[in-house]
């Protein structure tokens, strides 16, 4: 394996675990004030004791996002040091802001976490919702800088120089809003249905069912929602990089050769050597109509690109098709949540809960499989059409070593919090 | 606006040293306590440090950002260049944060905590170490740039400027000033007990800072390296150390008569003292390479970002710093505020 893949690697294995700490510090303080409102409302002790057990899950998740973090700030410099030498003064708006809201949030759990005995309630819940939005705000200003890598905006690039910098137009550049909003409902759609499930694991094993059902009812509510909305979302994403980067729609749909009433392929196995797509379901013209709003529109092929302007096309191609399924399983499983409302007696049938108990990953993986693509899509370059991946990594030799230590290093975290975890079930149904 | 961010720099770069410092210091001390004297030490730790404890090390965060944001020429050679020492220094932050965490969160507090509490502490030597290794690095005067020496091999690229012995004494330095930070950060927490063991360890403490930072003078003058000859014959820095030094007389009374807000600002002081000195040496040329120095204000970001940074720093800024103080003075953090009540 050569440096840049290894450098690739390194960030795409890290960024892997960080997106999931950091989406469930993001989320969860949400779930953790609902359930905290209700304590103060109502006064039923089990809403207390559900809000202690999640404020637990927030500050440890916190941790591990914010640590996975600040190793990531490092890791942008270590191993893309020309990147960050032309990007970071361009990009660094979105960043600087995010530090603020970062140490805001920072503030802001110091208060909740330590808080519960001298504070004045309504100040301390107010506190917990600050965590939440502000760490919605450092998402939101973290993906913008994100979008910008596909959408570059905000500058003149002439004989390889970056001049006229504007960074407010880099921060707002045309890919932020639709990539923000799709990150943002995934973020609650993926933890809605994690917690969701763990909950609904419980309730299944009839481990203290009185706490586990409140908590269940609160992550799918909000998961479910979520999940609702994504597929519109969805569609604006899909939208813009047909009109932005056609080559990443064009990689992600396996689509060689530029025609007009473009068929949908579902599923499919791609043959990059011979540009082909075997066993696949076609549905006519569907492509031209969810890229363009337009059953005859022309969608451009791979084939319109130079071979070194192509990303890899399989591996988008697979995790778009991934992400689209689990993200259809989730907007269904939302529906039938809904429904069940109304028909308060599958709740009391044990299938329900197991049903929703093996939904826990599937929002995390639509997730992973969602930045694969955009990420994957997005090479060979770094700044879409301006600086390739290649040119931006790291001269030091000898990535592969650092590769493995970090998967070494955030193994070990990832098993010490799942284990954690279990360690907080394992109280929390003590209690009941 | 460049002397807005300038601020922050300086600002984010002494609270780090200060707040992160005495962060990492807490586990030092803890780390070389007998197990009769590391319990109570851990809880104290928890009390004072458990709310501020990751808002202290957001500062490097914003030091990173500020660096690369507005100074993308220093940032990109300390990132080349110093990759490793870098790596084990957030090797070290990461496996600190996730063990404080581990170790006051888990719900069963059983066997496991002997192992997070070991973590915790080497975690908090290390990282520290590793910090001002990658600071000697800086000033030692062996970076060679690539663009100088395209046919430079790995070792002396990439782990010579910062694996040998100047900038190993720094960096142990640098770990003793963290240990005194927060020996005399812990007595003001203390109860009269515990208050001796900190007297004693802050003693020890200011013992290693001076012993080690003569070994870090005279292996840089016997070295020849500029950065110590030519802060020996800077009467500002001279002046900077000698009056961080004469403190240590009314430092020690302040301790003595417990006067705790007295001494934590004199230790301040003092560590303030430390970094002008080694900041003014060279300054603006901060880093020094094997070809000459790097002007850390030439080829700075257009003005266009700075300006848009400095406004960001500042609405930043007056966001955080009430919530901050709010957060610190509800935790009695502030002992001149609870004096005055």
């Amino acid at each position: 394996m050569d440096n840049l893949d290894a450098a690739r690697l390194q960030m795409a294995f890290t960024l892997m675990f960080h997106i999931v700490f950091a989406c469930i510090g993001m989320v969860m303080p949400f779930f953790m004030v609902i359930s905290h409102y209700k304590w103060l409302k109502t006064k039923k002790e089990v809403y207390l004791t559900l809000t202690k057990a999640w404020q637990k899950g927030v500050a440890i998740f916190f941790v591990t996002g914010a640590v996975s973090g600040t190793a990531l700030s490092f890791e942008l410099g270590l191993l893309w040091p020309t990147f960050m030498k032309h990007a970071g003064p361009i990009i660094g708006m979105p960043f600087s802001l995010e530090g603020a809201a970062f140490f805001i949030e920072a503030v802001a759990i110091g208060f909740y976490l330590y808080g519960w005995k001298n504070l004045n309630p309504k100040f301390h819940w107010w506190t917990g919702v600050i965590i939440g939005v502000s760490g919605v705000a450092s998402g939101i200003l973290v993906v913008s800088a994100n979008s910008w890598m596909n959408a570059p905006s905000g500058f003149d690039y002439i004989n390889g120089q970056f001049t006229n910098i504007d960074p407010v137009k880099a921060l707002l550049n045309p890919a932020w809003f639709t990539q923000a909003l799709h990150m943002v409902l995934a973020a609650f759609a993926s933890t809605g249905f994690a917690v969701a499930g763990i909950h609904a694991y419980q309730v299944y094993k009839g481990n203290n069912r009185l706490v586990h059902e409140k908590a269940f009812h609160i992550a799918i509510i909000f998961g479910g929602i979520a999940a609702l909305l994504q597929p519109l979302s969805g569609d604006l994403s899909a939208k813009d990089v047909a009109k932005r980067q056609p080559v990443k729609l064009a990689a992600m749909e396996a689509h060689y050769h530029t025609e007009k009433g473009v068929p949908l392929f579902i599923g499919g196995i791609v043959n990059e050597k011979s540009e082909s797509v075997t066993h696949k379901i076609e549905i006519p013209k569907a492509l031209s109509f969810l890229a363009f709003g337009d059953f005859d529109a022309e969608v451009k092929g791979l084939s319109d690109f130079p071979k070194d302007e192509r990303p890899p096309v399989a591996i988008p191609h697979y995790a778009f098709q991934i992400m689209v399924t689990m993200g259809g399983i989730m907007a269904f499983s939302a529906l039938a949540y809904f429904i069940s409302v109304r028909k308060r007696n599958w709740w009391d049938r044990k299938w329900f809960w197991l049903v929703f108990a093996i939904l826990t990953p599937v929002g995390y993986i639509a997730l992973e499989a969602g930045w694969v693509v955009t990420e994957v899509g997005r090479q060979p370059w770094i700044i879409h059409n301006v600086m390739r991946t290649k040119d931006a990594v790291t001269p030091m030799p000898g990535m592969i070593y650092s590769f493995w230590f970090y998967v070494f290093l955030y193994s070990i975290l990832t098993a010490t919090v799942i284990w954690l975890m279990r360690r907080q079930i394992k109280v929390l149904n003590a209690t009941g | 606006m460049l002397y807005v961010v300038l601020l922050f720099l300086v600002v984010s770069f002494f609270l780090y040293v200060l707040l992160g410092g005495a962060d990492f210091g807490a586990g030092i001390v803890e780390l070389f306590s007998s197990v009769d004297n590391q319990k109570p030490i851990k809880k104290t730790v928890y009390n004072v440090m458990g709310p501020v404890w990751e808002a202290n090390h957001i500062w490097i965060i914003i030091l990173i950002v500020i660096l690369w944001i507005a100074f993308p020429e220093t940032y990109n050679v300390i990132v080349v260049y110093l990759h490793i020492p870098l790596t084990l220094a957030l090797l070290g932050i990461t496996l600190r944060g996730a063990a404080f965490i581990f170790r006051h969160y888990d719900a069963i507090k059983g066997q496991s905590q002997k192992l997070y509490d070991s973590l915790f502490r080497i975690a908090c030597l290390i990282t520290p170490i590793f910090l001002g290794m990658s600071f000697g690095a800086l000033v030692t005067g062996d970076i060679k740039l690539l663009e100088r020496n395209p046919d430079l091999g790995f070792y002396d690229a990439y782990v010579h400027p910062w694996f040998q012995a100047f900038p190993i004494a720094i960096g142990c330095f640098f770990a003793a000033l963290c240990s005194f930070l927060a020996a005399v950060f812990l007595i003001g927490e203390a109860n009269a007990d515990e208050k001796k063991m900190y007297i004693k360890k802050a003693t020890v403490a200011i013992i290693s800072v001076v012993v080690l930072g003569t070994i870090v003078l005279i292996i840089g003058f016997v070295q020849k390296r500029d950065f110590v000859l030519d802060f020996i014959s800077d009467v500002y820095a001279i002046a900077a150390v000698g009056i961080s030094a004469l403190l240590l007389i009314p430092l020690w009374k302040t301790i003595r008569n417990g006067n705790v807000v007295w001494c934590r600002f004199l230790a301040g002081f003092q560590i303030a003292l430390i970094l002008f000195a080694a900041a003014i040496v060279h300054f603006p040329m901060v880093i020094q390479t094997a070809s000459g120095r790097l002007d850390f204000m030439q080829n700075i970001a257009p003005e266009s970002v700075i300006n848009v940074l400095g406004i960001s720093l500042i609405i930043g800024g007056l966001l955080i710093l009430p919530g901050l103080f709010h957060l610190l003075k509800s935790f009695r953090m502030i002992k001149a505020l609870e004096q005055d009540h």
